[in-house]
């Protein structure tokens, strides 16, 4: 399960971004991404008033007064669209700082890997499912229809959508390669994690069907268009594919 | 005894190195490699083997047997590993007793004592083993974390989510509780239930959940035929 033009050594040296300043509303959030490629995660350090939207379950620790809201990822007919069909949480939660004092709040991602940040002003980015990891008021998640392609290629019949203005994080497993597509680009399903909207996605075969078969690679993701893709160096059905003879 | 974490925080592993007569106390089956005229005796408890005391650390989310590795003659090295990919941390458990999570041991000194610690049933719905190990000493405690490793000073009060708490100092308490103000939007929001520590002390924290991952894994595994 392994695309071989993925040039994953370019991204691969171990390296901490130090200060990460992201917008929210004219002001910035103090926000560091921690840890390795390997195990990143967030460390925000909310100022009086200040808010962050998290994913379900994504909070590892915080200071006791940051206050905890949630609400229906989008209302709740598109929050159970999402949930049920597109594989995201049916709440998310704002985590808000009600004192006058700053607040420590740390986030994770279920998977072990990168982090990056998107700073959206009325541009958006379709993410994978679980690869939403939080952002910041302004950002808006919706839903969009990713096709009949994208279900068989098991990947889910809706994608995620960011957009609006600030900061959106993102996570997924292993390091993340970053690229620019022109034209028409091949990417292994599950190495997916996010990609520019006027990009679109076709599902075909790796090669003929015999061929597809016996190379491991099966169903692959034909991106065609101009702009920017995030890839993940690592897959969680390469994982599975690895663990299952040894059970 | 003198313990460097090396290749952290990916893949970290502990490289111990003892001087003549020293001896370290590891985990069962986390030895990597080994140097110099090392003595290696497994005992169950304290050297003496004692029955309660494997038992104990089998509650306590430890290995039956420990492994005392001891410089017999001239300096010795042992390298360490853990099971899971992550950062390793040493702490010297003195003046301040640690409680640490269960399976998050690696290796310690002979001058740090290590017991059972109880903290009453509330463990069952924290996320970690009902029983806590509580080190206490002047020498080097090593504990391993599921992803990078974090510390918290905490003055006041502090919330970790189940399942990322590694060790914290006696001096503080903890209690279940929720997340904001709200018990409702605790649950709703997928944190449910909280360790909320209070008082005046130290937290080191795992920056990853195994469970989660897991439980983005398990759903791709096949049933055993």
């Amino acid at each position: 399960m392994v695309l071989l033009n993925l040039r994953v050594s370019e991204k691969a040296t171990l390296g901490i971004v130090p200060w990460h300043y992201a917008r929210n509303g004219g002001n910035s959030v103090d926000v560091k991404i921690q840890g390795s490629n390997a195990f990143k995660y967030l460390e925000f350090n909310l100022a009086p008033g200040e808010m962050v939207t998290v994913e379900s379950g994504a909070m590892a620790s915080m200071d006791a007064k940051v206050d905890l809201r949630n609400r229906f990822n989008g209302g709740l007919i598109k929050g159970l669209l999402r949930k049920f069909l597109g594989g995201e949480s049916l709440f998310i939660n704002d985590f808000s700082n009600p004192t006058d004092r700053p607040q420590r709040l740390f986030v994770t991602s279920s998977c072990p890997g990168d982090i990056s940040a998107i700073e959206l002003n009325g541009n958006s980015l379709c993410l994978e499912g679980g690869a939403y990891i939080c952002s910041t008021p302004g950002v808006s998640l919706g839903m969009k229809w990713a096709g009949i392609a994208s279900w068989i290629a098991g990947e889910g019949l809706f994608k995620l959508i960011v957009s609006g203005t600030g900061t959106a994080w993102f996570g997924g497993y292993g390091a993340f390669v970053e690229r620019n597509v022109e034209g028409s680009y091949i990417v292994d399903s599950g190495h997916l994690v996010a990609y520019e909207p006027q990009i679109r996605l076709k599902t075909q075969l790796s090669s003929g069907i015999i061929g597809s078969f016996f190379s491991g690679e099966g169903f692959v993701t034909r991106l065609e268009g101009t702009g920017k893709v995030w890839l993940q160096s690592r897959s969680l059905s390469g994982l599975a594919g690895w663990l299952n003879p040894r059970l | 005894m003198d313990v460097q974490i090396v290749q952290g925080p990916g893949s970290s592993a502990a490289r111990v190195t003892l001087s003549q007569g020293e001896t370290c106390i590891a985990e069962g089956g986390s030895l990597i490699a080994m140097r110099g005229n090392l003595q290696v005796e497994t005992a169950t408890h304290q050297r003496k083997r004692s029955l309660m005391g494997g038992l104990k650390r089998l509650i306590g989310g430890e290995s039956f047997f420990q492994n005392y590795y001891t410089a017999s003659s001239g300096s010795g090295e042992v390298l360490l590993s853990a099971t899971l990919p992550g950062d390793m941390v040493t702490i010297i458990p003195s003046p301040v007793a640690v409680i640490a999570e269960g399976g998050a041991f690696v290796t310690r000194s002979t001058n740090v004592e290590m017991d059972m610690s109880w903290q009453g049933l509330k463990s069952m719905f924290s996320g970690e083993s009902l029983f806590w190990l509580r080190m206490a000493g002047n020498g080097p405690l090593v504990l391993s974390g599921f992803g990078a490793i974090y510390t918290i000073d905490v003055d006041g009060e502090y919330i970790v989510d189940t399942g990322h708490i590694l060790a914290f100092e006696e001096s503080l308490n903890f209690a279940i509780s929720k997340a904001g103000s709200s018990w409702v939007a605790s649950f709703l929001g997928g944190e449910g239930l909280v360790c909320k520590f209070s008082g005046r002390g130290k937290i080191w924290c795992q920056s990853h959940h195994a469970p989660a991952f897991g439980g983005l894994v398990g759903p791709l595994l096949r049933a055993r035929p």
